[in-house]
């Protein structure tokens, strides 16, 4: 992200208003390598086509708002893999990472990673550090520590159904697990920050989040998540692309600041619910619309999203989720016209 | 007696497994669905009076799930103390004392892991008097294949999470029908609409749990 970008985006969140409109995307592995042309396994494996690809990006549309921006990730087996989890690389498809807990009582034994020495971290930052060069030639920098959130990781490390359950049955368990979770998350964002000087944000991805009852995840997810948010930055993002009826009124105590939501609540809803504390990134239907094919279709769709809102302030149109998979040069490019006409 | 029976469809509709269970909290320390359904048995309650409570009660948390009143931790509860009900109510099912309405294939597609929908349809589905044989996640079609040839006239369920995995599940439906045409195929899961679902040739799709279940229930098959 350039710090022209950066500077509109933190006006975005102070409540400026910007023209034109700002648009944003997050991308990452389900878009960013088959629209660079090039297999999923590639992208994770060759550090190279990593960097193009992202560049390519950032160069055919300057305009845009791409987050976190140079995500230098392995898909879910990122964080896992810290843990020990088995992690299984198709050659094309997401990679995804085996259960590492098999029943509550192995909580206790489970390992604290070391971000800077375990699973695929290392490997990571190396390669954000070795990119760093060529990011900063290119006029971007580093803007964001980035982690998938704790709900998430421990519902990789121990099955989603397992840890909901766990929750319930053995709430204490569930309490150690989150916490070790947490802790690891907290060394691995401040390692990040620390790497890089450049950072000034926070961007977390949970989408259990939307799974949970208000007093479930305010027992289970939210002191963790404001203890995830505390480090004082100025963007805290959050990607929640599963139900948030029952969270976005909670929203604005986790800390956050900016949200990126899936497309079962309008952003006008949104805004009542967070009291229009949070900047929002949405909205469209990510695979219905966007990437459909149909210019027509991603034409009204963006233009009645823009057309509905009341208040354009603290909004950056995007679609409801990230990238998914086939959106095509010319539906990013539809999209902007809609926006922006 | 007929509280006895009761309280099993409560303990149901409310998750509440056994008495070591501190779920829910106002019924910490009472005797769940495990205990209740053991003396009942003991007493000479029919099974399939069990059966038929413990149905209502996942029709109620269903009910309530469908309108947000409660979340996927009740209802997988719910389910787990169903499941509770059925170890105690499965030798009557292979004796024939009950009959299931009939069977459910059910596995989430090829490259998906996620759990959390397929198990929620697996116990919900179950809970409704279906035998369900479920194949787990990350399954091939050639599985599906071998289990619809082992159980003539099942209905096979799909699930998947990820945008990617749902080519597969497009492949998989594509085999499934072009082996066993007469099988009755419904998907679901985060990336689907019923657009999609449709497109793909399946018979069905549903966002919930309860769908797939009236989906279910409107076929013919196992009576």
């Amino acid at each position: 992200m350039t710090d022209q970008q950066w500077e509109i985006l933190k006006k975005v969140i102070n409540g400026e208003t910007v023209k034109p409109a700002p648009i944003g995307f997050i991308i990452d592995c389900p878009w960013l390598p088959n629209w660079y042309g090039i297999k999923i396994l590639d992208y994770f494996s060759n550090d190279e086509l990593w960097l193009k690809a992202n560049l390519k990006a950032l160069n055919d549309f300057p305009d845009v708002i791409f987050l976190p921006g140079f995500w230098s990730e392995f898909g879910m087996c990122t964080e896992p893999s810290a843990f020990g989890a088995r992690c299984t690389f198709p050659e094309n498809e997401f990679p995804h990472a085996h259960r590492v807990i098999q029943s509550a009582d192995d909580i206790d034994n489970l390992p604290q990673p070391n971000p800077k020495t375990d699973g695929l971290l290392p490997f990571m930052l190396n390669r954000l550090k070795l990119a760093q060069p060529k990011i900063e030639a290119a006029g971007h920098k580093i803007r964001f520590a980035v982690a998938r959130g704790p709900l998430n990781i421990a519902s990789y490390l121990m099955g989603s159904t397992e840890f909901l359950t766990t929750m319930m049955m053995q709430p204490d368990k569930a309490e150690v697990l989150m916490k070790k979770i947490t802790a690891y998350l907290k060394d691995w964002l401040g390692l990040q920050m620390e790497t890089f000087p450049s950072i000034d944000g926070i961007f977390l991805l949970d989408d259990i989040i939307g799974f949970m009852g208000e007093e479930e995840f305010r027992n289970f997810g939210l002191p963790y998540f404001k203890e995830l948010y505390s480090p004082n930055v100025s963007v805290k993002f959050l990607h929640n692309d599963a139900p948030c009826k029952v969270s976005a009124p909670i929203l604005p105590e986790f800390g956050i600041n900016f949200f990126n939501m899936g497309f079962d609540v309008t952003l006008n809803e949104l805004k009542q619910a967070t009291q229009n504390k949070v900047t929002l990134l949405g909205n469209i239907p990510p695979r219905d619309v966007l990437a459909s094919g149909d210019n027509a279709k991603i034409t009204s769709v963006t233009t009645e999203l823009v057309d509905s809102l009341k208040d354009k302030s603290k909004v950056i149109f995007s679609c409801g989720g990230g990238m998914p998979p086939n959106v095509s040069s010319e539906a990013i490019k539809t999209f902007i016209n809609a926006v922006r006409k | 007696m007929s509280e006895l029976i009761d309280r099993i469809g409560v303990c149901v509709e409310r998750g509440k497994v056994n008495i070591a269970s501190p779920f829910p909290n106002d019924m910490k320390g009472q005797e769940g669905a495990d205990e209740l359904t053991r003396q009942a048995l003991d007493a000479g309650v029919k099974p399939d009076e069990i059966l038929q409570t413990c149905n209502a009660g996942m029709q109620r948390i269903g009910e309530r799930f469908s309108k947000n009143e409660v979340f996927v931790p009740e209802l997988l509860m719910a389910a787990k103390a169903m499941h509770a009900v059925m170890a105690h109510l499965k030798p009557f099912f292979k004796s024939g004392t009950v009959k299931a309405k009939g069977k459910f294939v059910l596995g989430t597609v090829a490259g998906d892991l996620h759990d959390i929908g397929k198990n929620l349809v697996a116990m919900v589905v179950e809970g409704n008097g279906w035998e369900v044989i479920d194949l787990g996640v990350d399954v091939k079609t050639p599985k599906f294949l071998d289990t619809i040839k082992a159980h003539p006239g099942c209905a096979v369920g799909l699930s998947a999470l990820l945008t990617t995995t749902m080519v597969n599940m497009s492949k998989t439906v594509a085999e499934i029908k072009s082996n066993f045409p007469a099988t009755n195929v419904i998907v679901g899961g985060a990336p689907l609409t019923m657009d999609a679902a449709m497109k793909m040739g399946a018979d069905g799709y549903s966002s919930d749990p309860q769908g797939a279940v009236a989906f279910l229930d409107r076929l013919s098959i196992g009576g």
